[in-house]
């Protein structure tokens, strides 16, 4: 079966220098992956790439995703076509609330789709259900996005915004990074809920704790800008165990 | 009281006095399609008067438009509040130009007045020249003029959920002019939104 998405031999980088070399990696519809790295891997370039991040530059290699090819595709066009990316750094938007950002970004990917807006009545029946799943305060949609938000409550506005968009492939990028217990149980819980055979996702991540809760089918370590190993859920104990210097090639 | 003039349609008073216990919300557009001055000089003549004034400019489409507003106050303990934005698009030009005179003996005066500028393209001008006339020491005056572009981090955010980019672009805008856009009654502030 042809995957989901698939990276043959990209080089890419920032100002010149190269970050990701020679990368392969390919999803199956419905797997989960997991990328574990240190830091400056290039593991958040692999997420810019995926969703057209304008300042990175493709040296060479493709990236194949529902066969059509991606690198080709304005950011706008890849969210129509499923890909979701939870920010790591989520950025503020002062003056936008977080219902007038999702009402816009719902009703483009239905027009992208050929399809009838939604009414009034159900764009907020589906931000309430949503709201719900992520157990965000009834205050939360009038507010701006990302402007005043602990770190917490923009990771889970982030999974919040894929729960309302509903995408093939999520990328979640360091989702884990500064989240108490409380708020990853809910943000795996809402990942957990949107799971099904069709999607998949791509876990970075430094730790183990997230990956306990969204059990991953396939991890990945990525340091220097390679993927140096892939293996199950013994990679992430051994990581966890004995550092990354301890997974060699 | 509240006032709105919308340049080109509105007759715009060039000179306003403050007295009494007037309190003025005032609020100045200069719609798309529209090119000029703007010269107003406001006057506040009793302690515990009030002004609130905004501007807006919209120069996306090559208009030039300038400001000069004179704000004086005469007397003490009176407030001043102004608040300027536009938005500029290649060839157009946004100018403000304002003082803020306060008198000898006018202490425990207030005023503040701030001007952005939202530049669409490379070929926008916008210039700011605040002045500021203070006469006597007991006073709290302050000003802040920034002129930048749209940011890019914002529109990719968007572009990101989906959000084509010339939409995007016009959420930007529309956040950048919101605290004087809120300040239209909500027809007015359709209209001018349509045309954006």
């Amino acid at each position: 079966m042809t995957p989901l998405l698939e990276i043959k031999n990209l080089t890419v980088g920032i100002a010149g220098k190269e970050i990701l070399k020679d990368l392969n990696l390919s999803i199956a519809a419905g797997e989960i992956h997991a990328i574990m790295g240190p830091n400056a891997a290039g593991k958040s370039t692999l997420a810019a790439v995926l969703t057209g991040r304008p300042d990175y530059q493709v040296f060479s290699g493709s990236i194949i995703y529902k066969g059509r090819n991606l690198l080709e595709m304005k950011p706008e066009e890849r969210a129509w076509a499923g890909i979701f990316m939870s920010f790591q750094y989520p950025i503020e938007i002062p003056g936008v609330s977080i219902t007038a950002l999702m009402k816009a970004a719902v009703n483009a990917k239905l027009k992208a789709a050929s399809k009838d807006e939604l009414t009034p009545g159900e764009f907020l029946k589906l931000m309430k259900e949503k709201m719900a799943l992520l157990k965000m305060r009834s205050d939360f949609a009038k507010r701006e996005v990302n402007v005043g938000f602990s770190g917490g409550e923009k990771k889970r506005s982030e999974i919040f915004q894929m729960a309302m968009l509903d995408p093939t492939l999520s990328i979640l990028d360091e989702t884990d990074s500064g989240l108490d217990v409380d708020a990853l149980k809910i943000v795996a819980n809402g990942v957990n809920t949107l799971r099904s055979n069709e999607k998949s996702t791509l876990i970075i991540t430094h730790y183990k704790r997230l990956l306990e809760l969204i059990k991953p089918d396939v991890v990945h370590v990525l340091r220097d800008g390679r993927i140096i190993a892939t293996g199950g859920f013994e990679i992430v104990n051994k990581i966890e165990n004995e550092g990354y210097d301890s997974i060699n090639e | 009281m509240n006032k709105l003039y919308i340049a080109g349609i509105d007759e715009i008073p060039r000179r306003v006095t403050l007295e009494d216990n007037d309190e003025l919300h005032l609020t100045i557009v200069c719609p798309p399609g529209y090119s000029g001055d703007i010269n107003f000089r406001i006057d506040l003549l009793r302690p515990g008067v009030k002004l609130d004034m905004a501007g807006l400019s919209f120069c996306a489409l090559g208009e030039r438009q300038t400001f000069n507003v004179q704000v004086h106050h005469k007397v003490g303990g009176a407030v001043s509040r102004q608040l300027f934005k536009s938005i500029v698009g290649e060839k157009g030009r946004a100018n403000f130009n304002g003082l803020i005179y306060v008198a000898p003996d006018a202490g425990k005066t207030k005023a503040y007045q701030e001007s952005h500028s939202l530049l669409l393209s490379e070929g926008a001008v916008s210039e700011s020249h605040p002045e500021l006339e203070i006469y006597t020491d007991d006073v709290e005056c302050s000003h802040g003029s920034t002129v930048g572009y749209l940011n890019a981090d914002e529109r990719f955010y968007m572009q990101s959920r989906g959000i084509p980019e010339e939409e995007a672009v016009r959420l930007q805008i529309l956040s950048f002019l919101s605290p004087v856009l809120s300040r239209l009654p909500e027809e007015k502030r359709k209209a001018l939104i349509n045309r954006l």
